[in-house]
Order: structure tokens, then C-alpha cells, then sequence
């Protein structure tokens, strides 16, 4: 009897960490631009995590990983915008439900609870996984100063695409 | 042996249930990737002398530059010195995020300049750590002010050069220093006891106070001063300036108190006639401004 337990609990074991899905080559979209100026970033190396049995999902980036086509742009974004130096991470952790994610949104230290529509598809044994959605930057106290405030949103749209992989592949 | 079995039972659940609850630790249990540091200086300028920065690939930087009259001729008179200013104009490009080349232009002496700046290495953290950077900058200049010696003057006697590398390292946020061993050398010197070859070690720091503004300093030590022939004093002085760095989207206004007034390599550095303990200080600024050309 405690033989069948045992082996059930072994077999339960992998069958959980079976079940978490995971990629380091998140790619993540961003635009605070305005009609006076372009600001666009992307990386392509944010990390996402989905446990198919909770329904836990999370996605971390990198800050200093976002590439703008300038590289004045991208140095004042990680050193007067987001301040990297301090806040290295930006990161979502929650759990996906039924066409939407909801959970703590964190950047520039800056925690807030956000329900966003999100895709999650399985696709050959992957995860697919496409939301797209819109934060205020003063919610997440980035300031902007008066002399370029008609430059930058106030909004910035943020995208994220990732194809997650069976951790135990 | 009933109780091992109930242990080892509760202790493999334990397990699983912290396998289930972590699943955000995966997150952060990356490969550490290598970072570069960036930002060490608002300027590819600290003052007079260079940062290990350079503009980015297909920026075309401008920077102005003035240098105002001493306090200690008639300054009020004169304005703060306002009134008797000397400019630099300096025009450069970055051709790769580590190659800049520019030219310059100043009313001292009438000079012209034109420097390669490039960034041998770069400090980074994370995989692959280095702890400072290295840029490699090289100027010459040319003097084009008429001798008033009234000899002859070849072409090559106007030159002079500049060979520096620069060492930086961001301690953190704030604080960033230099240290840069320089060789200059001179076609013609002043006087017969003047050397041709001086060397220097430049020094310098910023600090920011927030994220646009910092503080900023430098001094450049000289291996051989010269005295001249008969002259108790030296004849050169070493450079020193302190200043603030204000910057502004695409601009970097830099502004300064020194004792150097010249603003080309290696004048301010090698042969400033100016001393601070006599009273000989000068107000001024640099502004730089980016432009993207090729994104």
C-alpha cells in the first residue's frame, strides 16, 4: 500500500514540473511615443513562466535589454526614466484565467494589481502566449519633465509575445 | 521504520508543494547575461579633457564651448569677463558605437583640431565582468596664429599632439571616475630648456546629484614643467576646473570655473600660462547637442 502511495507521489512529482512551461526569448514591444517623437523599444530576452496546473503566470525583463534606435534614447530611458540602476527589473506575476491575466505588475519598484485580456495557446506542445495592453506611466512614478512632456504619452502600450517550452523537454 | 517512511512521504509532498509555489523562481534563475555599464559621463567631454564616452553609431554631436575673461582683469568692467570670450566650436561623428572622429575650431591661438576617439573596452557586469573602461584618444592641433618671432616658420612647427587612455570606471549611480596617462608632444616649444615630449596624468570625477544633474571635476598632473630660461616661476600650470553637468533631453549644458582658458588638445593641458593662486580663473561652458542621422 504505501508502496502505490510512494509511487504515486513520485509519478505526481514529475507529472507537476511536467506541467511548467518556460522561455528566456520573450519578446517585448513597448511605445510611449507622441506625434513629436518616436519612442519604441523591444528585447527579445524576457523570460516567462506558466504553470499549467495553477494557472500561474509570470514574465520578467531586463530594463537595460529594451533596444531603442537611438542609443541617446535608450541611455536616458534606463538612467532618468525607469532608473535601472535601481529598479534592474520590470516583472508580471499571476495567473491566467480563461482569455485574460490578472496579477502584480512591477516596475520602477512600483507594484500594481492589473487585469489585462491575454492569448494563451497550445500550440505542438508549446504555450503561445500574446497580450497586449496599456499602463500610465505616473502610476508606476516615472517622472516626465514639463520641457519634453508633449514628447513622451502618458500612456505607454506594452506587448508581449512568447512561445513557452515544456520544462521537462 | 513505519515513522522513516511517513517523514520521507511528508518530506517529498514538501517538496513538490515548494516546486508548485516557486514557479516564479524560474524567472529569475536566468543565465547571467553580460551588461554593459553605461552612462559613466553625461558628455563624451568631462570639461577640457575626455570621458570614455562617445556619441552612439550615426550621431553627429556638436559641441560650443567659451571661455571667459579672468576675474582678474577688471571684471566687473569686463562683464564677469563676459565680455572677452574665447570659443571653441567642435563638430564629430560616431561612426560605429565605438569609433568617433571630429574636428574643432578655437580663437585661441587660432587653432585647429582634429581628434580619433575609439573605445578599446568596456566595463561590464554580470558574465564576462570587466571593471573599467578603456578609450584610446588621439588629437593633434594646429596652431594657426601668426609668430610674431619674426622667423620664418615651417608648417610642421604649428603642430602639436595629443595621445591619451582614458580609464573609467563607474563606482555607481553617482560617482564615475577618470584616470588618463597623456603624451603630448610638441613640434616647437617656447624656449630651448622646454622639452618637446611632456607627459600627464589627467584625473577627473562627476556626481550626480539627481538624474540631470552632476557635479564635475578635473586635474591634470605634468611630468616636466618648464621654467624658461632665468624665469623663478614655472612658465605652464596645471589645469584645474570644477563644474556642473545639466542635462536636457538632447543637450548637455556644461558649465565650469577654471584656470585654463585654452580649449584644444593639448593647450589647456600642456601649456596653460594661467594660475589659479594668482587669482587667474575664468568662467565657462560647453554645450553639446546630438543630432541622429543614420538610425
Amino acid at each position: 500500500m504505501k508502496n502505490i502511495i510512494l509511487t504515486a507521489l513520485l509519478f505526481s512529482s514529475t507529472f507537476v514540473s511536467a506541467q511548467q512551461y518556460l522561455t528566456r526569448e520573450a519578446r517585448l514591444d513597448f511605445d510611449a511615443g507622441s506625434p513629436l517623437e518616436d519612442i519604441e523599444a523591444f528585447t527579445e530576452s524576457g523570460s516567462a513562466v506558466y504553470d499549467a496546473n495553477t494557472g500561474k503566470i509570470g514574465v520578467q525583463v531586463l530594463m537595460t535589454s529594451f533596444q531603442f534606435k537611438r542609443a541617446l534614447m535608450q541611455e536616458h530611458f534606463n538612467e532618468n526614466y525607469v532608473e535601472s540602476e535601481k529598479y534592474p527589473k520590470a516583472s508580471f506575476k499571476g495567473t491566467y484565467n480563461e482569455g485574460s491575466v490578472a496579477g502584480g505588475l512591477t516596475i520602477h519598484g512600483i507594484t500594481k494589481e492589473i487585469t489585462v485580456p491575454a492569448r494563451l495557446d497550445q500550440e505542438e506542445g508549446n504555450y503561445v502566449l500574446v497580450t497586449s495592453f496599456d499602463i500610465t506611466l505616473a502610476d508606476y512614478e516615472v517622472k516626465i519633465p514639463s520641457a519634453v512632456a508633449n514628447k513622451i504619452s502618458k500612456t505607454a502600450s506594452i506587448q508581449v509575445q512568447a512561445t513557452l517550452k515544456n520544462t521537462s523537454r | 521504520m513505519r515513522r522513516l517512511r511517513y517523514i520521507f512521504i511528508l518530506t517529498l509532498s514538501a517538496l513538490i508543494a515548494t516546486a508548485q509555489e516557486d514557479i516564479f523562481d524560474l524567472l529569475d534563475e536566468e543565465t547571467e547575461s553580460t551588461q554593459y555599464t553605461y552612462a559613466a559621463f553625461k558628455g563624451t567631454k568631462l570639461l577640457n579633457g575626455q570621458t570614455n564616452e562617445t556619441p552612439g553609431k550615426g550621431v553627429l554631436q556638436y559641441i560650443i564651448s567659451h571661455r571667459f575673461g579672468s576675474f582678474t582683469d577688471e571684471y566687473l568692467y569686463n562683464f564677469f569677463g563676459l565680455d572677452n570670450a574665447h570659443i571653441r566650436m567642435q563638430l564629430d561623428y560616431g561612426f560605429t558605437d565605438r569609433l568617433n572622429v571630429g574636428i574643432g575650431r578655437s580663437s585661441v591661438l587660432k587653432t585647429s583640431d582634429a581628434f580619433v576617439k575609439y573605445r578599446a573596452l568596456r566595463q561590464k557586469s554580470g558574465a564576462n565582468a570587466f571593471p573599467f573602461s578603456i578609450t584610446l584618444y588621439s588629437a593633434f592641433n594646429y596652431r594657426g596664429a601668426r609668430y610674431t618671432d619674426g622667423i620664418d616658420h615651417y608648417m610642421s612647427d604649428r603642430l602639436s599632439y595629443h595621445n591619451q587612455a582614458v580609464f573609467a570606471r563607474k563606482f555607481n549611480e553617482n560617482l564615475s571616475l577618470i584616470l588618463a596617462p597623456s603624451i603630448v608632444h610638441w613640434n616647437l616649444v617656447p624656449g630651448p630648456e622646454d622639452p618637446n615630449d611632456t607627459y600627464h596624468l589627467f584625473i577627473g570625477g562627476r556626481y550626480k546629484l539627481n538624474n540631470r544633474i552632476a557635479l564635475t571635476s578635473e586635474y591634470a598632473f605634468s611630468s616636466n614643467h618648464s621654467y624658461g630660461s632665468g624665469a623663478t616661476e614655472e612658465r605652464f600650470h596645471n589645469p584645474l576646473s570644477v563644474g556642473v553637468d545639466i542635462e536636457t533631453g538632447g543637450h548637455v549644458f556644461q558649465f565650469h570655473l577654471s584656470n585654463t582658458r585654452a580649449m584644444s588638445d593639448p593647450l589647456w593641458m600642456a601649456q596653460n600660462p594661467y594660475s589659479a593662486a594668482n587669482g587667474s580663473l575664468f568662467l565657462g561652458f560647453n554645450i553639446s547637442r546630438v543630432f541622429t542621422v543614420k538610425q
